[in-house]
């Protein structure tokens, strides 16, 4: 029988706040304009870490426990010291993989990358070539983003995509794994595209919690189709929960693993450019737990308060239709990221399946709408109120996943 | 000592209609299935599928060895 992967963090690392994971903004410049960056990347930050700063931050991950360190961006390899961090990651003896938009991960850059110890790859694939065009914010970065998943696998790299998924994006899915599988990916990570940074600005772009309907039955169509042809479906943490295909989208060689909350700042934490620890990569900067800069690592771990918010959350923080759900004391709202972006705080996620089926079973739906925008900053987001209507009947039988999408 | 993580529950999958249940449910509270009822049909199958697995690899086997004797 095949072993987890080293990524999976197990009862052990949650309860003993190893970071099995660790998520590494290194740059924030980048060569891609995404409508749905969060931390709306472009140009470097100029306070961005130093190499020598870098390496020692490294060797701090590293006496934390961490198994895996994914470097992102902006665009990573646009860091003339990426290689090197690379080579620092794998000399103390931590995974280390890239998530990329690919635009410009030449043949050179893959291959040093390999050589410098690199072991896997993700590349941003969004929709199908126009789609992922529009995404992307630069015409012809699909091709590109292709021919780079190709040469990742042709230099024996493990291959994966992330692709976010938004109201562009879902109706393609299926088209896409075909193109992936196509292209060697064996894995795919698939995100809700969270209302942070540029995708703040563009409402219409999101999902409707409505759509949970549709798509997770769609997910467990991918994952199981996924797996008979050697394509690992990984649902990101804003993805389910609960409903009847929380096994099939989650199935990692065993069927009763289901989501359990989450994990930000107890098995995994995020760094921005200039050296902020986070719980998680996406999360906003009101829980900056603490700069490297100002202290190490290891301190801001264990003591910082805004790294606590998972481990310290009860029943009673949560709020709205996840105060009283059946799932409440393992779900505890399930996505902080998600849900604080749409909500200004965490605890009330209407991103949810069982949700939906709950609210469908009596003839409701809830319908996102903003009703404060975001500043324009890096990280940063509006707000959302919820409405609850009834499901619109449009056809013979309520198909509720056809109504378009704010309509 | 530093403060311990949040181990979330685990919680029991129903056989009868794929939903996760509280460990402590005698009946699935989406379906209403007998969950210790829905579970040993499940195992019963799962062994029932495994030793028909049994039987075809011991049967190529078998012909494997015939065809190379």
């Amino acid at each position: 029988m095949s072993e987890l992967p080293a990524r999976y963090a197990g009862d052990d690392d949650l309860a003993n706040r190893v970071p099995v994971i660790v998520v590494w903004e290194i740059t924030l410049a980048c060569d891609l304009a995404c409508k749905h960056c969060g931390s709306r990347a472009g140009r470097r930050r100029r306070d961005e870490l130093t190499t020598a700063e870098g390496l020692k931050l490294i060797d701090e991950i590293a006496e934390l426990g961490c198994r895996d360190v994914g470097l992102i961006g902006g665009e990573a390899y646009l860091r003339k010291d990426w290689l090197q961090l690379i080579a620092a990651v794998r000399a103390n003896g931590m995974d280390c993989t890239l998530q990329t938009g690919g635009r410009n991960l030449s043949e050179d850059r893959v291959a040093a990358a390999a050589a410098a110890g690199l072991q896997g790859v993700g590349v941003s694939i969004d929709g199908l070539r126009e789609v992922h065009d529009e995404l992307r914010g630069v015409p012809g970065s699909f091709e590109l983003a292709m021919a780079a998943l190709r040469r990742v696998t042709a230099h024996g790299l493990s291959s994966a995509v992330n692709t976010q998924i938004n109201a562009k994006s879902m109706p393609q899915l299926r088209d896409i794994m075909d193109l992936i599988i196509d292209a060697g990916a064996t894995n795919w990570q698939l995100a809700i595209t969270v209302a942070m940074g540029n995708a703040a600005d563009r409402p219409e772009l999101l999902l409707q919690p409505w759509q949970m309907l549709e798509l997770m039955p769609l997910l467990a169509e991918l994952a199981e189709d996924g797996r008979r042809r050697s394509l690992f479906l990984q649902p990101a943490n804003n993805i389910g929960y609960f409903g009847p295909y929380e096994s099939s989208i989650r199935n990692i060689l065993d069927d009763e693993i289901h989501y359990r909350g989450c994990a930000a700042g107890d098995a995994l934490f995020g760094i921005e450019a200039d050296g902020t620890i986070k719980g998680c990569p996406g999360l906003p900067s009101a829980y900056a737990g603490g700069n490297v800069r100002d202290k190490p690592l290891r301190e801001i771990w264990e003591n910082a308060e805004p790294l606590a918010f998972a481990r310290r959350r009860t029943v009673d923080d949560l709020w709205g239709f996840c105060r009283t759900c059946y799932y409440a004391e393992t779900c505890m709202g399930g996505c902080t990221w998600t849900s604080h972006a749409l909500m200004g705080r965490a605890g009330n996620n209407p991103m949810c399946h069982h949700r939906a089926l709950e609210l469908d079973a009596q003839g409701l739906r809830e319908r996102l709408v903003q009703v404060k925008r975001a500043k324009g900053d890096s990280f940063d987001h509006g707000e959302f109120e919820i409405i609850v209507e009834p499901v619109p009947v449009t056809a013979p039988g309520r198909v509720p996943d056809r109504i378009c999408v704010n309509g | 000592m530093a403060e311990q993580g949040r181990v979330g529950p685990h919680l029991r999958l129903c056989r009868g209609c794929r939903r996760f249940t509280n460990p402590d449910e005698i009946a699935c509270p989406f379906c209403h299935g007998d969950m210790d009822a829905l579970q040993a049909e499940h195992d019963a199958l799962q062994e029932e599928v495994r030793q028909a697995a049994d039987a075809l690899r011991a049967a190529m086997a078998e012909a494997r060895a015939r065809r190379d004797a």
